[in-house]
């Protein structure tokens, strides 16, 4: 875990306003010599700073053998480091290193070989293995970093990977922000990986606790049919095998090679004061040494070629999928695409995860035509999401099963209403209407402190946090020509995935894992 | 480690090296009093109310006196479809969807909820469309029209949702688990396709007329506005909508006693949900404060507590685990510890949990945790008033309840007082081991098989009852 160690130090800071409308947004700026950016956002009121760290890494900078590594290790870093959790670190690293060693030669034995290997031999060094736990017991103090930050009134205590980004996040006093920078900046420089093979075992039970949603497993093959070839194929969680047999040394080289300064942004928002914000900045993220630059991913998605169908049946309701491959965020297409699904799908519920919509009213064309004209549908919603490397537009609908409304009815629907776009376009109200939409939505998400700064700070990892409000403006100047072009150009059965999926009932799920 | 310490020192730029290093600046915090915002209207309509230019935005809520426990056996579900029609279905002078287009075209978010007691109808909108987004909230609010189409619509879709209520185990879980506790009472009654297709137009305005006046509700309101000019408005708007007499049913605060053991409710999955406890207490008794340090320690203060450390953090047993009071306004709440684990652990992880209530029970807590408690409940305070509309609504829903208006001025100091006796005390009194219902959503064979650490069967916890689960449609049990 040795980096190199860079003795030059810069001040550089300075306030940014920028205003879109009559938006502002006022980011102050502070860049560190070892690339780690700090950004702060002065909000006045209760005597508090949300203080947030984002790292770019995610589950797309993961392969297969190691899916579900960065929210593994995201868990990992709340286990301490050479002075946290910990009561003598060297006993303890003593003990921590002959886990490891049992560890490995067991897997060795159960994954390396084709019969699973010698179970007497496997059930001799597990045990030798609990014993090891068990003395290195005395040595842990139980997560130590959560306690200390609680004890000091720590609010929105958290982390959280996605595909691309890891935050973590903790809410404090504004005179305790020292102790985020603290810890922080320590468990960036000196994460100690202990209980690994335990915290193994959580994050497989948080897998399990989403394969028992219903429609879970259907909707993940759904994505990695859907993404064939880059890394969005896989989910966040990763997949069962991987999670298994993932050892130590891929999580401390995971670690050394992400989770540097230059791959971090910083920010702090609430009731601070940006000089005292930078001083400390300096002297806790200040002493990490600079790691190597960062390749974005090479696989994006390439082109599909021909229709995809997926058909499947269990314990949740009827439905229906049409997914588009779109561009990434950024691509001068995107606000087009945003406009369309607030026209065609604005308020019409339904949806999953991170396509989820509001639960019911809807003044979109799909929801007043589908569920209030024909009543063909319960739900019917559009997204378009466009991500660091990929974008998805993506139509969800539940079918009146009291009709025998099937799924491939809606399907049907939903082509009728693209093909009259395609023809016609929207109206400019409907234009209006979306983009009066998206400026309120923004005005509101400045409102919450912990969402700017998730939202900043997000931002600025990729293309920067004034992107925000260079997207705000590309919206606005959206035209009805526009959404004829990119609906002819991405609405294509070649382009898409279409997913149908019935309830059946009496289902027995496969073999526990 | 030492090299890097020395260079930075030499560059003048020291930092602490442990935490307990440290210190901190003083900062006091005084919470906002809610007579400052309080503010009465006409026809004695009553409201919390505080200016913010921050943001060009006019947020108002209306709290109302009226919730799904007001409503009759034989009407279940008339809030569901209240909270999906109140807006859908228009008012005198207005088609629902003429109201939500306008809305949305102003890019304002419109929406109303109704909850065990009370209702929420919530407007946020840009402050340049206040007056009109004003006009609007309140014709909603004071003159709904339930239309037959939207009416119709939103039963069809509640009667669709019906059928997804057996799919989820977290939501049969909390469903049954309370049906456990409660027995048969408003608070666990359920709607079904026959009380959803008996709701009326006529219906919905009968318990509007009954609930919805001004002295049975609150507003909460914030944002880039003038208060006496917004008050004004109101005043106006409100001038002559009449009062009714309150009639807010009362219920039994009785409730049977489970037998304590094992309530089984078969699901073929790969883990067992489970809740084990029994009834808890009222927010206004006043050990309040100590079961609140008390269960910080146990199992609600996340990874600092000890059934968190115990079954997820040693034992790598389970992502979501601990234990929760939970709180109904006017009855005991509940009481449980929880957990979701693969099936095999089902067993171990409740033994586990067990073993600490009986613990909390027996010892008194350390004062690390006692410390830790009380300092995550004194420096945490001011996070409650972070949005000057979530203060308003916490005030108007303290006025609603009918807490003392000083609760959040001498809160600190409560906390403050709790000792270490009075949480074993507390603990003794309020957590029952050998009264605990332990209710499993899952897969009885492998659940029932355990493992080397807790092999089973089940009856090793008491009593194993198999609760059969409703079928959502008709309200009888399931074959």
């Amino acid at each position: 875990m040795k980096r190199t160690l860079v003795l030059l130090f810069t001040l550089v800071a300075f306030a940014s306003l920028i205003t879109a409308a009559e938006i502002k947004l006022d980011v102050k700026e502070h860049v560190l010599s070892n690339g780690m950016k700090i950004l702060m956002v002065q909000k006045p009121g209760v005597p508090r700073v949300v203080c947030h760290i984002y790292y770019k890494v995610g589950s797309i900078n993961e392969h297969p053998g190691i899916t579900g590594l960065a929210h593994l290790h995201e868990h990992m870093m709340f286990k301490g480091t050479e002075m946290m959790g910990v009561t003598d670190y060297e006993k303890d690293d003593a003990i921590n290193k002959k886990i490891d060693e049992l560890i490995n030669k067991i897997y060795r034995e159960k994954f390396w070989k084709a019969d699973g290997g010698e179970k007497e031999k496997i059930a001799q060094w597990q045990k030798e293995y609990d014993e090891l736990v068990k003395a290195e017991k005395q040595y842990i103090i139980k997560d130590d970093l959560w306690t200390l930050y609680m004890k000091n009134g720590g609010t929105g205590l958290n982390a959280s990977t996605g595909n691309e980004t890891t935050g973590y996040y903790v809410t404090l006093p504004s005179n305790k922000v020292e102790l985020q920078m603290l810890l922080e900046s320590d468990r960036m420089l000196n994460a100690y990986f202990r209980e690994f093979y335990s915290e193994k075992d959580v994050v497989m039970e948080e897998r399990r606790l989403s394969e028992n949603r219903p429609g879970f497993l259907f909707n993940e093959q759904v994505d990695a049919a859907f993404y064939a070839a880059s890394p969005y194929h896989w989910s966040v969680l990763g997949w069962m095998d991987d999670l298994q047999k993932v050892t130590k040394a891929d999580l401390i080289d995971f670690h050394n090679r992400f989770y540097v300064p230059n791959n971090a942004v910083a920010i702090y928002v609430g009731d601070l004061d940006p000089q005292n914000i930078i001083q400390m900045a300096e002297k806790y993220f200040g002493r990490i040494p600079k790691g190597p630059d960062m390749e974005p991913i090479r696989t994006y998605e390439p082109p599909q070629y021909s229709e995809k169908r997926m058909y499947g049946e269990g314990p949740a309701p009827t439905s229906l999928q049409m997914m588009f491959h779109t561009p990434q965020e950024g691509h001068p297409d995107v606000p087009a695409l945003s406009i369309l699904a607030d026209v065609l799908g604005s308020g019409g519920g339904g949806g999953r995860g991170r396509f989820r919509g509001r639960e019911r009213g809807g003044t979109g064309r799909l929801y007043k035509t589908l569920v209030e004209e024909k009543q063909m549908a319960v739900s019917v919603s559009a997204r378009s999401r466009s991500q660091w490397y990929v974008g998805a537009f993506q139509f969800n609908a539940t079918p009146r099963i009291d009709k025998n409304i099937q799924p491939e009815d809606l399907e049907k629907e939903i082509w009728v209403e693209i093909e009259k776009i395609m023809k016609e376009g929207v109206t400019s109200e409907e234009i209006q209407r979306a983009k009066n939409r998206f400026e309120a939505t923004f005005i509101r998400s400045l409102a919450s402190t912990r969402g700017l700064a998730r939202r900043v700070g997000a931002a600025e990892l990729h293309r920067g946090w004034r992107s925000i409000l260079t997207d705000f403006d590309d919206i606005k100047n959206v035209t009805n020509d526009d959404i004829i072009r990119v609906t002819a150009e991405y609405f294509v059965k070649d382009n898409s995935l279409t997913a149908i999926y019935r309830r059946k009932m009496s289902r027995q799920r496969g073999r526990i894992q | 480690m030492l090299a890097i310490c020395i260079l930075c020192v030499s560059a003048g730029l020291t930092q602490v090296q442990k935490p307990s290093d440290l210190k901190f600046p003083p900062l006091k915090y005084d919470p906002p009093n809610p007579r400052d915002f309080r503010t009465e209207f006409a026809s004695g309509l009553r409201g919390y109310i505080q200016e913010d230019h921050s943001l060009p935005l006019f947020n108002i809520s209306a709290i109302i006196n009226f919730g799904d426990l007001y409503v009759p056996r034989d009407k279940q579900g008339l809030d569901s479809v209240m909270s999906e029609t109140l807006i859908d279905g228009g008012t005198k002078t207005k088609e629902g969807t003429v109201i939500k287009e306008r809305i949305e075209f102003l890019g304002g978010s419109l929406s109303f909820r109704a909850d065990e007691r009370t209702s929420t109808l919530s407007l946020s909108i840009l402050s340049k469309d206040a007056d009109e987004g004003l006009d609007i909230f309140f014709d909603v609010l004071m003159n709904p029209e339930f239309r037959e189409a939207p009416l119709n619509l939103a039963k069809v879709r509640l009667i669709q949702r019906l059928r997804q209520a057996n799919d989820q185990p977290s939501e049969i879980l909390s469903r049954e688990y309370e049906r456990l506790i409660y027995g048969d009472h408003p608070l666990t009654w359920q709607p079904d396709k026959t009380t959803y297709e008996s709701i009326a137009g006529a219906d919905l305005k009968a318990i509007h007329a009954q609930y919805f006046f001004p002295k049975n509700i609150i507003l909460a309101a914030s944002g880039d506005f003038n208060k006496s000019k917004l008050k004004a408005k109101i005043d106006k708007i409100v001038a002559n909508w009449q009062n009714k007499k309150v009639t807010i049913p009362s219920f039994s605060k009785k409730f049977p006693e489970p037998e304590p053991g094992v309530y089984f409710i078969q699901k073929s999955i790969n883990q067992g949900y489970i809740s084990l406890g029994h009834l808890g207490i009222e927010e206004t008794n006043p050990d309040y404060f100590a079961v609140q340090v008390m269960n910080f320690v146990l199992g609600g203060g996340s990874f600092t507590s000890r059934i968190v450390t115990k079954v997820r953090s040693d034992e790598g047993l389970a992502y979501n685990t601990g234990s929760r009071f939970r709180y109904h306004w006017g009855y005991p709440g509940t009481f449980s510890g929880y957990v979701q684990t693969k099936s095999s652990t089902v067993g171990y992880a409740i033994s586990l949990i067990i073993k600490e209530f009986n613990r909390i029970r027996k010892e008194p807590v350390s004062d690390d945790e006692m410390e830790t408690a009380i300092n995550y409940y004194l420096e945490s305070f001011s996070n409650s008033f972070e949005s000057p509309q979530a203060t308003m609504s916490t005030f108007a829903n303290l006025e609603m309840t009918g807490k003392p208006m000083d609760y959040y001025n001498t809160y600190r100091d409560k906390i403050k007082s709790v000792t270490k006796a009075n949480v074993q005390k507390v603990a003794n009194k309020y957590i029952r081991p050998d009264k605990a219902a332990i209710m499993i959503v899952g897969d009885f064979e492998p659940c029932n098989k355990g493992e080397d650490q807790w092999p089973g069967p089940l009856d090793k916890l008491g009593k194993v009852h198999m609760v059969k689960l409703k079928d959502p449609m008709t309200g009888k049990e399931m074959k």
